[in-house]
């Protein structure tokens, strides 16, 4: 596997939603922040809960176990308890297709 | 998520093999048979443990299909020969009193000094035990009361028994050497269930060493292992199981020691081998005197997992019990410690101790302390200690300026860390057949 | 902060200032918790509209957050919270009078020489301690430096971009049942922040902050201490504090930046019929300091422990921890420090003491990522036990990712010798006196940590434990 791959539909993505979903074994959540998408791993860095059954408040994901936040660009951390970032991947949209690069941390 | 897997799992009725079909093909006393299918039905009652339950937090077992395993089913061929592979470990471990040898969970052979046989000792195979002694094993087996998380997998080995032996040391007889048992896998896939049961009446002493022993196997295989150690007043045992199976297996070992007025037990697990490997182990002090030493050592590699649960209990007033377990891990193995001194109401005067040290080799090894007290009498000593860090960077710079290179050097500093857990054991034979496979397995 | 302010332009004159204005939505106070509490506890504090949502998001994580199951026995406590007043002006609060304290709070202020108006501010039926005078210039000084010492409604309303930026991010509403519960209904604590390179002297202690809600069921503080500044805050006082109440669920947040040093003091003393159950994290940063001063005395159940999240490299977590468990008190307590960036470095210390039907437990974690090189961390506890009704429970959590760190955990758990106590009476002393000095001796290493006047009170106030305890 290498490069971008389509992972979903742009219409299945309404905005300000997010996500989440298994590609290639991988488990990603895909966010659709006024129009821009982004992709990062459907996992809090916490105790690995899936980021996609949490909430979008701006531009950052709340884990919906223990309140961790990251920001959805970079993974980063925002609020305790996690500490560690979580992965990000590149994301193209070309035309309806959402399409991910999983091979390498963006 | 974990969650799921398991409860689906549950709910499957044995989409291979049935109980029920299972029971109709033993030929065993039928209080056995009807133990059995109380094991099966609360068995079938439980669900099987996930991370969400405390004691398995950091053990995953979502990933084993206990039930889509082939239970093995027992067979009463004994042969009155060792066999070969047996016969040459045997050849260079001493003196032994008696033998058990199992193949695929089953025993094959069993023979005990003659001597002892005249002295009333007995080494039996469990089916043997239930058509002579089917109280004693109502009683000793199937009465045990597991713990809660601990219930699921028990009430499975019960059920599911495959092989086992029976070690009744009369009253006053002293074993002047070993039993040694061997618990060999050959078969891929399979669910093993074997129990060893132990039962030492007053000032009676021996000392049994179990190996648990295949190649690497190619399909998810399962020995599910319990042992009962009974010691009436003054009674002493000494029980060590050394874990060499290869890898494709997971081993889950449930053992249950009592000791009465007086009594000592020792009980000594080694792990080396599977890829998972858990070992729950609980001694009950509940005469006055008595004594329990509990001691452990593992050496993970690859991405071996190794879960020790341990429980002292004190219930009787001055007694003693002291655990030390330590563990050595590299590559991207992992390993648990969660022990509990418990000491009741009115257990005065108890002396408990528990310690856990671990080693951490590699950069990918991980390692969790659990070590709790729940202590309930005031007039205890009672202390626990735990450390996780790496060797001594001075000695393995010593041991290099030697002409060591730095793993032979790192080997070495290991061996030294598991020598103080071994020089506990007081049986000479017993500690180097247990040096012998530390060397093997960690490539000095 | 302008530095000639008026004590009422400063918001110290909270009381008049904040509740008595007509045009105010009248609250009326009902027992147990729903949306519409939550809103107009909101409304009544005039937020903006983001802490409403916060509120409302927290009240529904509350709701759907199972009891623990670990800890103390909380199966009364369902029961519990559908009597309580979640909100309460502090009129409401001030009703009680003198006459409805237990007389055994009044005779142990007694003993412990408490000051009249103080002891009505710790009994709650009267204002604060008047130390107006004290606190003013001290007040003065610190804003000099550039401090913020105010309530937490204060900080929301005066400076909402500082506030928002750290509120939350510490302890977020889901973090536990409990700080989902806080977070939705909190009121009352303190907004604190040291700029950077300030080092404030002289303790801030919430005791002087007039008319504050310090007491409050629902307290929440956040705190701030910037780049390379220096403070110590002490919150609650040993002497017992009386209350009709009987649930205290506070929430603590602490950031401590880049060569920061802090240090929070807290003990508390509740009276024994408190369940206490508190979250208390601080977010340590590059080669900052943060220690935890916990004394935990009174109360029927405290859950409580003091965190450090060491994320800076360099960065130094401590917690010192005491517990009293008397007679059908359980003080489940202890610290947590989680090490995730290299060369942060940890040291936990408990003493807890068990009496008569009291069970203490020490409950901890050290976390130690795979990339904190170096870490090191060091746990002791030791626990004393006094009658053999008394228990003590060790329940540590030891998970560690990272090889090259070095990890120590050591617990011990012992009686009063009768040696020791035969040979103190040989000495002259009757055997209260001679356990109350092994006991002082045994949480010695925690109380000379304490600030003087709490050290001695404390002192007191095991001599008075001891009198009961023995003959």
């Amino acid at each position: 596997m290498s490069g971008f791959v389509t992972v979903a539909k742009l219409n299945d993505l309404p905005e300000n939603d997010l996500k989440g979903l298994i590609v290639d074994g991988v488990a990603i959540v895909l966010i659709n922040r006024d129009g821009v998408i982004y992709a990062l791993e459907d996992s809090c860095s916490h105790e690995e809960f899936p980021l996609s059954a949490g909430d979008l408040v701006g531009c950052e994901i709340t884990c919906s176990l223990h309140g961790a936040r990251f920001d959805i660009e970079t993974g980063v951390p925002r609020a305790l308890p996690a500490v560690l970032p979580v992965r990000t991947f590149e994301v193209q949209v070309e035309g309806d297709d959402i399409k991910v690069n999983l091979t390498e941390a963006a | 998520m974990n969650n799921t897997t398991a409860a689906a799992r549950t709910d499957a009725v044995l989409p291979k093999w049935n109980f029920a079909q299972f029971a109709s093909e033993l030929t065993e006393p039928a209080p056995l048979t009807s133990a059995r299918k109380a094991a099966w039905k609360r068995y079938s009652e439980l669900p099987f443990p996930t991370r969400k339950v405390e004691e398995w937090r950091y053990t995953d077992i979502s990933t084993i299909d206990f039930e889509l395993l082939t239970p093995a089913i027992r067979t009463e061929e004994i042969d009155e020969e060792l066999p070969a592979d047996v016969r040459e470990i045997l050849s260079q471990s001493g003196d032994r009193a008696g033998v058990v040898v199992y193949q695929d969970g089953c025993v094959v052979h069993v023979e005990l000094d003659q001597v002892l046989a005249d002295a009333g000792v007995i080494l039996c195979s469990l089916a043997q035990a239930a058509e002579n002694h089917p109280e004693l094993l109502q009683q000793a087996l199937f009465e045990t009361r597991p713990s809660t998380a601990e219930e699921k997998l028990w009430t499975l080995h019960l059920a599911i028994l495959s092989g086992g032996y029976l070690l009744h040391v009369p009253p006053g007889v002293e074993l002047p050497a070993p039993i040694h048992t061997f618990n060999t896998l050959k078969t891929p896939g399979l669910l093993t269930s074997t129990h060893s049961l132990i039962m030492m009446e007053k000032s009676a002493r021996a000392a049994v060493i179990e190996e648990f022993i295949s190649e690497d196997l190619d399909e998810q295989t399962v020995s599910l292992h319990g042992a009962s150690v009974h010691c009436k007043d003054s009674a002493g045992i000494e029980y060590v199981t050394v874990q060499q199976y290869g890898r494709g297996v997971a081993h889950f070992s449930t053992q249950h020691t009592v000791a009465h007025h007086n009594a000592k037990s020792i009980t000594f697990n080694v792990g080396l081998g599977a890829d998972l490997s858990r070992a729950d182990v609980t001694s009950r002090l509940l005469g006055p005197g008595s004594d329990s030493e509990m001691l452990a050592l593992w050496f993970g590699d690859a991405q071996q997992h190794f879960d020790h649960h341990t429980l002292q209990h004190h219930k009787a007033p001055h007694a003693h019990s002291d655990l030390l377990f330590k563990g050595a891990l590299t590559d991207k193995a992992s390993s648990v410690f969660r022990g509990l001194i418990q000491v009741d109401v009115g257990a005065q005067l108890t002396d408990a101790y528990q310690t856990n040290r671990n080693l951490l080799l590699s950069e990918g090894s991980h390692a969790t302390a659990l070590p709790n007290l729940e202590i309930e009498a005031d007039d205890v000593r009672c202390s626990h200690g735990a450390t996780i860090g790496q060797v001594d960077n001075t000695q393995l710079f010593y041991l290099m300026s030697r002409g060591l290179t730095q793993r032979q050097a790192e080997r070495l500093l290991v061996f030294g860390f598991f020598d103080e857990v071994l020089g506990r054991l007081p049986m000479a034979g017993v500690r180097e057949r247990i040096r012998g496979a530390i060397e093997e397995k960690i490539g000095l | 902060m302008p530095q000639n302010e008026t004590i009422k332009e400063l918001g110290l004159d909270e009381y008049k200032y904040d509740f008595v204005t007509d045009d105010k939505p009248v609250f009326r106070a009902v027992p147990g918790l729903s949306e519409e509490i939550v809103r107009q506890i909101s409304a009544h504090k005039e937020e903006p509209e983001w802490m409403l949502e916060f509120r409302l998001k927290a009240y529904e994580i509350y709701e759907s957050k199972p009891m623990p199951e670990w800890g103390g026995d909380l199966s009364t406590l369902e029961a519990t919270l559908d009597n309580i007043y979640f909100y309460l002006k502090p009129q409401d609060q001030m009703e009680r009078s003198w006459d409805d304290v237990p007389q055994e709070i009044k005779d142990t202020f007694d003993k412990l020489g408490i000051p009249e108006a103080e002891r009505k501010a710790l009994a709650g039926v009267g204002a604060q301690y008047e130390s107006e005078m004290v606190y003013h210039s001290l007040k003065e000084q610190w804003e000099e430096q550039g401090v913020i010492f105010d309530s937490i409604e204060d900080g929301l309303r005066n400076h909402p971009d500082l506030f928002k930026q750290y509120f939350a991010t510490v302890i977020p509403q889901a973090d536990n049942k409990f700080s989902a519960l806080n977070s939705a209904v909190w009121s009352g604590g303190s907004f604190v922040y040291i700029p950077k390179g300030v080092k404030v002297e002289i303790p801030l202690q919430a005791y002087f902050r007039v008319n504050s809600e310090r007491m409050g069921q629902f307290e929440r503080t956040l705190i701030i201490v910037d780049e390379g500044a220096d403070a110590h805050y002490v919150e609650g006082c040993t002497a017992p504090v009386y209350t009709t109440e009987s649930f205290h669920s506070g929430v603590i947040e602490i950031i401590v930046k880049k060569g920061g040093n802090f240090r929070y003091t807290t003990i508390q003393n509740w009276s024994n019929n408190m369940y206490n159950l508190v979250t208390q994290r601080a977010m340590v940063h590059e080669d900052a300091k943060m220690e935890w001063l916990d004394g935990n005395l009174g109360s029927k159940l405290t859950m409580k422990y003091p965190s450090c999240y060491l994320v800076g490299e360099g960065a130094h977590g401590e917690i010192l921890s005491i517990a009293y468990a008397g007679d059908g008190q359980h003080q489940d307590t202890g610290g947590k420090v989680v090490h995730a960036a290299p060369h942060t470095t940890s040291q936990i210390t408990s003493k807890s003491i068990s009496r008569g039907e009291g069970r203490a437990s020490y409950r901890g974690l050290c976390k130690v990522y795979d990339g904190a090189l170096d870490a090191k961390s060091n746990v002791e506890c030791d626990a004393l036990l006094l009658d053999e009704t008394s228990r003590t429970d060790t329940y540590p959590y030891i998970e560690i990712d990272e090889n090259t760190a070095s990890i120590g955990h050591e617990a011990t758990v012992s009686k009063v010798g009768d040696e020791q106590i035969f040979y103190l009476m040989s000495r002259g002393l009757d055997e209260a006196e001679a356990m109350a000095m092994i006991v002082r001796g045994f949480i010695e290493p925690v109380a000379k940590e304490l600030p003087l006047e709490y050290a001695i009170e404390l002192n007191r106030l095991i001599e008075l434990e001891m009198e009961g305890s023995v003959g």
